[in-house]
């Protein structure tokens, strides 16, 4: 048997008329603006290698436009930097157990407000290494 | 040619659609989807004025976001998944203290 998804609707819904309103303002203030004829490319324009030249800072692009090769290597780094991140966080040991940012889930602070002593009788004194 | 007008209003909506959906969802997938609608919502921007000027800056620009969300991307998911490691959930709303 299949099932489809159904929209829940309710009062959770209510902090997204800030959203539909925001739309709103932005329309209003859109359609309120005047702007000129768009330039455009023109019909035999080369955008793609214009696009390549920009990216290196080449100055052999048809179409003007600025160089952006810092832009480039900074976002290799960070991407990069991602990657590695990804890894780090989704990181298992051999047997499959997992071990990067394990923890208990808040379960012992949730006990501790609730005041259950008895929940934090097998947790070490140093939270323990989970 | 289309008015530019016509983009920033494509743009603004779907931004809208993603703010929509940040401040109403809790499971942390759908806020991940939602901000890629915001950044898609700015991908659009640059690329209309790109085009309202002649300029390929936009573009390349736009190009330069997409590696961004791609990174984002990727360190969302690794948080998700020590999200439910830790939570056995991905609602967000569980996760409310800094250090456990």
């Amino acid at each position: 048997m299949t099932t489809k998804p159904s929209l829940r609707t309710g009062s959770h819904l209510l902090p997204g008329l800030a959203a539909v309103a925001l739309f709103v303002v932005m329309a209003a203030a859109i359609l309120q603006g005047t702007f000129g004829d768009p330039q455009g490319f023109g019909a035999d324009a080369a955008i793609t290698a214009s696009i390549g030249y920009a990216m290196f800072n080449l100055d052999m692009g048809a179409i003007p436009g600025e160089g952006m090769l810092v832009a480039f290597i900074v976002i290799a780094v960070a991407l990069d930097a991602a990657l590695d991140g990804a890894i780090l966080l989704a990181k298992r040991e051999k047997d499959g157990s997992a071990v990067a940012l394990l923890a208990d889930g808040g379960r012992q602070v949730h006990d501790r407000i609730r005041g259950d002593a008895d929940a934090d009788a097998d947790v070490d004194a140093d939270g323990g290494d989970r | 040619m289309v008015p530019v007008q016509w983009y920033l209003l494509l743009a603004a909506a779907v931004f809208c659609i993603g703010l929509f959906g940040i401040l109403t969802r809790q499971n942390a997938l759908l806020f991940l989807m939602s901000v890629e609608l915001m950044l898609n919502a700015a991908n659009i921007n640059l690329v209309a004025f790109s085009a309202y000027w002649g300029n390929v800056t936009g573009q390349t620009f736009s190009l330069f976001t997409m590696a961004l969300a791609a990174a984002e991307v990727a360190v969302g998911i690794g948080i998700i998944l020590v999200l439910y490691r830790n939570f056995d959930d991905i609602d967000v709303t569980l996760a409310k203290e800094m250090r456990w």
